[in-house]
């Protein structure tokens, strides 16, 4: 096996490992989402993007300034959208030999100059205080394409596979096999994210890597710095010129003159030492005059312009976007009342600037309420995670996604501040409402709600107590909405209203600021434990009683008749 | 798809059928032989303060374990523990019992033992905190498992069910030869008390439409008429007088556990020892033991029944 192929697939277990371990219970201390800032162009973007610096965003620097000795050595042998479109592209077979004339650098020049444009557009747009990182950031949309398409599927997969292989392990020593249990995942805009990597795959046949060569705002900031690199490709003069190295050549880096290198254009994959019948090719540090000035990118003054236009203009668009707020009218955005953002997200403006919807929060989301919208917040809102809690509630003893949260859009946060971080608060439709419309006896939102926001009281006209929300204590956990026994839609819902978005501070003095008080229910004999209220799948209450019942009012079950 | 069958299975086919007309031939024969099954009790009370004692002994009343486990038997045991609490909160069967039963089933001549729940808070916790692993794991051949994906139930037909046609129970419920529950007595927001019968319902896949759909309290009688257990062992060691059925709750000890292979008689006698949301009640005060007594699932009228109770 080539040097190449260990070294991607080394890295790909890496990042694959290191996205499974971003679950809850998370393993504290590890940069899970350590990948995601490797890409420059996720901290380089959402530095300028947000104007602001943090620490945890200089790997991607670190690894930029590398290129000016190594070369795009990521792009080759780290990035695992490259090891994953190199994969894709071998299954769909799409990779055939170049004939020289297509695939050396002066032949195959016609695309590549894009990635440049790309670039511009996103740092320009970054520059407007827009952040389009997630639109090219490979590892965004790697992240993304993990977490939305692969692993839902695999988990699909893999319980088809059980049911289908525990019946005939039954007589054998693997007989446990039958009590393994995948919980499944569902999300939004998979569909979409997947038909984007089959066109990236698709893009293939017109020329391998077209995505790295052409496309990947990311390799054309390795491309700018790598431009001369230290250690580089050299040629040596048992050079036949064969032409074999530019056939290979997955990025057409290679001159018609074999011994031409473009060196933004090399990933360092090494295919050129290995496939050159002389030993003619290596990759090492040229000194003095051997070393001759780098090939000039092709782009017209005019298209850079253009491109830098189209990254301010679009910036200018969102800015002047319906949901952004208006100064002196209103300065508050114009916001749907469920786009429910995770606990501890900054506010709207600012998270927005940040998040670079990798969808790594949504795959750490253990009850699945973490979900990616299209366009509720607008097209500067896509892909961004909200909390749909019909789906599943905010788990009372998680902070994972703050955790995993590679850009700080979501603050990462110690349990207790999560717990304050109020999202929304829960209202009562009742119009849908068992008690309140049908006057049926039902308490489950009382029940499921883990701090006591619920309140049952009598009212004149009503046979039974009817719930009432308190908004002082209700942090928007919507534990009541997703156990709700209505069908469809929630008779009670969370809503936005009420919560705290902090850019810094403690949610803690916040929420005693506003006068909240969110205090979890009292535990009973013998200990609940902490994650009582955490099971995606629990009901604490199995919903109403469907006949009215004739023990109503002396606090006794329906079940029981009395004399 | 028609074939002739070769030698070899044809030689298959008979030695299974033989084996089947061997083994439960006996089986019948010793039923009705049994001459002790007149003697038995229809229901035993052990009193004392060692859960695994009263357990063994209870169950040695109505006739041993071997008059319900056969050598080689698949068990399947149903106890509580669908809730993330201790022993102590008592939504959760005392996990010394649910072990001495399974025990019981081992030293019977089971081959394999499984403790089965379809639990409502996170698995891990409930299964953590009820204990119940912990003790079982010193039983040889006993698993504890949580069930939950779809693929492990089965759809049944519930015949003559008054609220349910079909019910989706547990693959290996329906693959055991025996089915034993070990219910904690606890009290029940809907259907008053949760004992034996109304447990069944961790052995469903969708228990929610039993709230929403039908009439709980004739469903759960339908259900029993499928998943009768050969025995039941009721843990009153402490019951979960009110706040049942997850708690918190008031906690009541009485030291005592039931046993019987009447699920309807061992319900009935729960209740009528226990205390409920602070008032005594007979059994027939509760619907779904009214229903089921109504219908002949089993016997509820206790004074006529032989009730042997044993003090420790």
């Amino acid at each position: 096996m080539r040097f190449q192929r260990i070294t991607q697939t080394v890295t790909l277990i890496l990042f694959l490992g290191l996205f499974l371990l971003a679950a809850s219970p998370f393993p504290d201390g590890l940069g899970v989402d350590l990948f995601l800032r490797l890409d420059p162009l996720v901290d380089l973007g959402t530095v300028v993007a947000a104007r602001d610096f943090q620490v945890f965003l200089l790997p991607g620097f670190i690894l930029l300034a590398s290129a000016f000795l190594f070369g795009r050595v990521f792009c080759g042998h780290i990035c695992p959208m490259g090891t994953t479109l190199d994969v894709l592209e071998r299954t769909a077979k799409t990779s055939r030999k170049s004939p020289t004339k297509t695939n050396s650098r002066e032949a195959a020049g016609d695309y590549r100059a894009w990635k440049y444009l790309c670039l511009l557009v996103i740092l320009a747009g970054a520059a407007g205080g827009v952040s389009l990182v997630f639109v090219g950031s490979p590892l965004s949309l790697v992240t993304r394409f993990y977490a939305l398409v692969v692993h839902p599927v695999a988990l699909a997969l893999l319980d088809a596979a059980l049911a289908l292989v525990s019946p005939l392990a039954s007589h054998t020593r693997f007989a446990e096999l039958a009590h393994v249990q995948v919980d499944q995942r569902v999300f939004a805009t998979g569909a979409f994210v997947a038909a984007f990597f089959v066109a990236m795959t698709a893009l293939a046949y017109v020329q391998p890597r077209f995505w790295c060569r052409n496309l990947c705002p990311t390799g054309a900031l390795f491309g700018l710095c790598s431009r001369s690199p230290r250690v580089r490709r050299k040629v040596n003069d048992s050079c036949t010129g064969c032409g074999r190295c530019i056939r290979g050549c997955p990025t057409a880096a290679i001159s018609e003159d074999p011994t031409q290198t473009d060196h933004a254009e090399c990933i360092v994959c090494l295919r050129c030492v290995s496939v050159c019948p002389e030993a003619a090719v290596s990759f090492g540090t040229i000194r003095g005059a051997a070393a001759k000035p780098a090939a000039k990118i092709d782009l017209s003054r005019r298209r850079l312009f253009l491109a830098m236009g189209s990254g301010l203009a679009t910036a200018g668009l969102i800015r002047t976007g319906i949901h952004q707020p208006v100064p002196k009218i209103r300065d508050r955005p114009l916001r749907d009342g469920e786009l429910i953002r995770p606990p501890g997200a900054l506010p709207e403006a600012a998270f927005l600037e940040r998040c670079i919807r990798c969808g790594e929060c949504m795959k750490a989301c253990p009850t699945n309420t973490l979900q990616p919208i299209w366009l509720k917040a607008g097209l500067e809102g896509i892909f961004s995670p909200i909390m749909l809690p019909r789906l599943g509630p905010c788990a009372v003893g998680c902070n994972v996604c703050g955790q995993v949260c590679p850009t700080g859009a979501i603050r990462n946060l110690p349990l207790i501040e999560k717990r304050h971080a109020k999202v929304g608060t829960a209202w009562i439709a009742r119009e849908t409402c068992l008690v309140w419309e049908q006057d049926k006896k039902c308490l489950v939102c009382d029940e499921v709600c883990p701090y006591g926001a619920v309140a049952f009281r009598p009212v004149e006209g009503k046979m039974n107590a009817v719930p009432f929300v308190t908004g002082t204590k209700c942090t928007g956990c919507g534990w009541c909405e997703c156990k709700c026994p209505v069908e469809g839609t929630s008779a009670i819902r969370v809503g936005i209203a009420g919560e705290i978005r902090l850019n810094r501070g403690s949610y803690v003095e916040k929420s005693r600021e506003y006068g909240f008080v969110f205090k979890i229910k009292e535990t009973g004999p013998g200990g609940l434990a902490p994650g009582t209220f955490d099971a995606p799948d629990s009901a604490p209450a199995e919903g109403p009683g469907r006949q009215g019942s004739p023990a109503s009012g002396t606090g006794l079950p329906p079940g029981i008749i009395l004399k | 798809m028609s074939h002739k069958p070769d030698r070899r299975e044809f030689l298959k086919t008979g030695l299974i059928a033989s084996a089947a007309m061997l083994s439960a031939g006996p089986a019948t024969l010793l039923g009705a032989l049994d001459a002790r099954a007149e003697e038995l009790p229809d229901l035993a009370v052990a009193y004392g303060r060692d859960p695994a004692k009263m357990a063994r002994a209870a169950v040695e009343a109505v006739g041993g374990m071997k008059r319900f486990v056969k050598a080689g038997n698949k068990v399947v045991i149903k106890p509580n523990m669908s809730f993330a609490s201790g022993p102590k909160a008592a939504s959760n069967t005392e996990p010394a019992v649910v072990e001495e039963v399974a025990r019981m089933a081992l030293e019977a001549g089971a081959s394999r033992i499984s403790v089965l729940d379809n639990v409502l808070h996170a698995p891990n916790e409930c299964l953590s905190l009820s204990k119940i692993p912990e003790y079982c794991s010193r039983v040889p051949n006993t698993t504890v498992h949580n069930v939950q994906a779809k693929r492990m139930f089965k759809e049944t037909p519930v015949p003559n069910g008054k609220q349910l046609r079909s019910m989706e129970i547990m693959t290996e419920v329906l693959d055991a030869d025996v089915l034993i529950a070990v219910p904690v007595g606890k009290s029940h927001s809907s259907s008053g008390v949760s004992l034996s019968m109304k447990g069944m319902m961790g052995l469903i896949y969708d228990r929610r439409s039993f709230h929403s759909r039908y009439d709980l309290h004739d469903a759960i009688v339908d259900m029993c008429f499928v998943l009768k257990p050969a025995l039941v062992v009721v843990d009153g060691t402490r019951i979960l007088s009110s706040g049942g059925p997850g708690g918190p709750g008031k906690v009541i000890p009485l030291n005592l556990v039931i046993a019987s292979p009447d699920m309807v008689a061992a319900d009935a006698q729960m209740v009528a020892l226990g205390t409920w949301y602070d008032r005594k009640l007979e059994p027939h005060q509760v619907r779904h033991i009214r229903n089921a007594a109504e219908r002949k699932l089993g016997r509820s009228d206790l004074q006529n029944m032989s009730i042997k109770k044993i003090e420790l």
